[in-house]
């Protein structure tokens, strides 16, 4: 992740229509933006494209954007995030017609049940909750990681993890209840 | 607000913003959200959560045309005007000779595993000073995305970009679409729809510029390719 300490900065001046500003933002969040866009979609040209429309959103809807509500890297996450899921959802087709998968999307889609799982694993790490979180099983972890990083729904999770449609959702329940429960008691969140 | 109506709102809220609350119950959801301030919190505060989710994610640098597109689409006034229809006379050569190319060769945009009739796109064909095709560019209608197929190699210098530029029919000032890879194929996102980029496009040129331009640049050097564009029905 960037360093987020002049974001709020470049974002209350992007609010003000400075075009350096926004500029120095893009360039500050955009490596980490894609990412997030590249998981969910598995596919750089459609998660460029989502980036693009998500900083279209940015330079107009900053004077929205609300310090006492969310961190900057927040509510950029969410708007890539939002948009990467409807293309996720509503391009199923279109990605079926899409020519050539690049060599990342193929990185990934050969790495595709272990990637999130470490991603996840990763990310407690830093946050130092891992321990608070290892009471969560192998299956617990994997239904939350899939529905994060891929934003599949619970029917996609119950499908790629071969369980029942109600199995999958108590499992994505407990991971949800037990990393609020976990950031909560080292302070991270509220 | 009594606990147990907390409780569900909370639940609905982490849902939204994991994204596995999807279709109606989604949309349903965003209403709530816009009247709500407690559900607005009750989100938040979840993605604010997810946020430490993503702090492993490798990152992934994007490619420098999508920025150059977000300039270009934020900050390059839109080119409106009539007379788009003078470039239909001057281009029929190019749609006869770009017909031409696709039916004999219609793998060289992928066409063939589409249907036998052309979709609605633009393309273009760039000759070099010797009259040989040398990049053939295509994209569709409604598409982002311009798709270059080189078919000789490019003779870039070391310190010179290949800039591909559109020309439009009225003679108004060229504009930069992106850069031409040496070899081998390329996606180049564009900065709107092809239909509003191209709509009174007539020629694209290549030059070799110092640098890639941005938005708003124009030709410095002379051109090495250029040709038609012209839409398909």
């Amino acid at each position: 992740m960037p360093p987020v300490d002049d974001l709020p900065t470049l974002m209350s001046r992007t609010a003000l229509r400075d075009r350096a500003a926004f500029e120095r933002l893009y360039r500050a969040t955009c490596a980490h933006l894609l990412s997030v866009a590249f998981r969910i979609l598995n596919n750089r040209d459609r998660a460029e494209e989502v980036l693009q429309e998500a900083f279209m959103n940015v330079w107009h809807n900053a004077s929205g954007y609300n310090p006492v509500v969310a961190t900057p890297m927040t509510w950029l996450i969410n708007i890539v995030r939002n948009k990467a899921i409807d293309a996720l959802r509503s391009g199923k087709t279109e990605r079926g017609s899409t020519l050539a998968l690049d060599d990342e999307a193929l990185a990934v889609a050969g790495d595709d049940a272990l990637e999130p799982q470490r991603l996840l694993d990763d990310s407690l790490t830093k946050a130092h909750i891992d321990s608070c979180m290892s009471t969560l099983n192998a299956s617990q972890r994997q239904a939350l990681a899939l529905a994060y990083y891929r934003g599949m729904v619970h029917t996609d999770i119950a499908e790629a993890m071969n369980a029942p449609l109600g199995t999958a959702k108590a499992w994505v329940r407990r991971g949800l209840d037990k990393l609020k429960d976990c950031l909560q008691a080292a302070g991270v969140t509220a | 607000m009594n606990y147990l109506l907390h409780e569900r709102l909370d639940r609905l809220a982490r849902e939204y913003a994991l994204g596995t609350l999807s279709g109606g119950a989604r949309r349903r959801f965003e209403r709530v959200l816009a009247q709500s301030p407690v559900a607005g919190r009750a989100v938040a505060a979840w993605q604010e959560r997810f946020t430490v989710l993503s702090a492993s994610l490798p990152p992934m640098a994007p490619r420098d045309a999508v920025w150059h597109g977000l300039e270009q689409r934020l900050f390059t006034p839109s080119r409106k005007g009539s007379g788009w229809w003078r470039a239909l006379g001057g281009v029929l050569a190019g749609v006869l000779l770009c017909t031409v190319v696709l039916q004999l060769q219609p793998e060289l945009i992928g066409l063939e595993r589409q249907s036998e009739a052309l979709p609605a796109s633009y393309v273009g064909l760039l000759v070099d000073s010797e009259n040989k095709p040398a990049v053939l560019a295509s994209s569709y209608r409604h598409g982002r995305k311009l798709t270059l197929k080189l078919l000789q190699p490019l003779k870039v210098p070391a310190d010179r970009v290949a800039q591909l530029w559109a020309l439009p029919s009225d003679g108004s000032a060229a504009f930069p679409i992106g850069v031409v890879p040496a070899s081998g194929p390329a996606t180049l996102l564009l900065s709107d729809s092809s239909e509003k980029l191209f709509f009174k496009v007539s020629r694209l040129a290549v030059s070799l510029e110092p640098a890639a331009a941005r938005a708003g640049d124009k030709p410095t050097q002379p051109f090495v390719l250029s040709g038609h564009c012209v839409k398909l029905w």
